[in-house]
């Protein structure tokens, strides 16, 4: 299904079409480690289920200085 | 899947086990573990003055957050935010905006120097004449820096908002380095010995991981989008990161090993470096490991 992407560390927003939010993750290389995750605004965990459409967002996690 | 405990949606599944949970649980969850550190290494006593370095990120701020949260009953103990300006435009006026914004929603009072007003010269118009390692510059000037502002300010202790991530890097950069002895100054509580001149630094998010601080702050609204020093990409922290957070991802729990063999052992390096004397620089008289302290022979050698 397709749903938006968005890494905000890099400031990435991309249409994929993916079945989970592990393959979007892995298909912007985005550690998972490194990232806290929402759906449509909500925080979700990874193994949330997605749906034709929905906005994920990757929010790093990384502080530094 | 469901939270672990309560059967709602949740918001994260803890970095370090195979529970779940939803934003209620997470945050007692959260809170209870800065608790349990704070109690268990005996962080600080009920009637001290505390300053909690606060840089504008979710880590410092979160820490301010918490100690207000559960020093506040206690009423005797007094908090008061410090923080250091290193001048890095577009970053550090962004965060400090925000730092200045919680602290007067908290009503807690905020002491701010900087490098221009204590060195000259803001941390930019350093590198740029000066071909230096940007974090080396930056965390021997701060932790200067708090140390004084706090020695003014009559501080008991300083809290920061040093987290399980930071520490398993420290740890695993001074063995790559060979430097035990700066291991031995780690913990949740810094330094090896007490001494007049020197505030011992606490860590309250000792035992928390940068993910689960960066939930608790979104979750409380505490999280800014400047949280990423511009001059800290590529350092050599910043691959210790990437290079832990992959063997992580890969083999789950190694950043809390790291950390749980670690203090088991750090009570040995303490004793054995205990001997390290602390003496006064000879240009500054501010406390330092060795006969001139770092500031005074950085400021020497920059243009």
């Amino acid at each position: 299904m397709k749903i938006i992407a968005i890494d905000e560390r890099n400031d990435i927003e991309k249409r994929l079409d993916v079945a989970s939010i592990i393959e979007a993750a892995n298909k912007l290389n985005i550690n998972l480690e490194e990232v806290i995750i929402t759906k449509n605004n909500e925080l979700v965990t990874e193994k949330a289920k997605i749906k034709e459409n929905d906005e994920i967002k990757f929010l790093s996690v990384i502080s530094g200085g | 899947m469901t939270c672990s405990r309560c059967r709602t949606k949740p918001v994260i599944k803890l970095p370090n086990s195979n529970i779940s949970l939803c934003k209620t649980c997470f945050l007692k969850y959260f809170e209870r573990k800065v608790r349990k550190t704070i109690r268990q290494y005996k962080l600080f006593k009920k009637g001290q003055h505390i300053g909690i370095a606060v840089s504008g990120g979710k880590d410092s701020i979160t820490t301010l957050y918490v100690l207000n949260k559960i020093t506040k009953p206690q009423r005797t103990t007094k908090l008061t935010a410090i923080a250091i300006d290193e001048g890095i435009k577009g970053y550090r006026d962004e965060t400090l905006k925000f730092a200045k914004k919680v602290c007067k929603e908290l009503k807690i009072p905020l002491e701010t120097t900087s490098y221009k007003k204590e060195f000259g010269k803001t941390l930019d118009q350093i590198l740029k004449k000066n071909d230096i390692k940007p974090c080396t510059v930056c965390g021997v000037f701060r932790r200067y820096l708090l140390n004084k502002l706090a020695q003014k300010l009559k501080l008991d202790i300083i809290a920061t908002g040093h987290n399980l991530d930071d520490e398993a890097q420290s740890i695993l950069m001074n063995q790559f380095k060979n430097n035990i002895t700066a291991s031995a100054r780690l913990g949740p509580i810094t330094g090896i010995k007490s001494d007049k001149k020197f505030i011992r630094r606490i860590k309250p998010l000792y035992f928390l991981t940068e993910k689960e601080i960066m939930t608790y702050a979104y979750l409380k609204n505490l999280a800014t989008k400047y949280d990423e020093c511009p001059y800290a990409k590529d350092s050599y922290r910043d691959e210790m990161r990437t290079l832990i957070n992959n063997f992580d991802r890969k083999y789950p729990s190694s950043k809390h090993s790291i950390i749980n063999s670690f203090i088991e052992i750090l009570p040995l390096l303490k004793k054995n470096h205990k001997k390290t004397d602390i003496n006064y620089c000879k240009s500054c008289g501010e406390p330092t490991s060795q006969e001139e302290c770092k500031t005074c022979k950085l400021i020497r050698e920059i243009k």
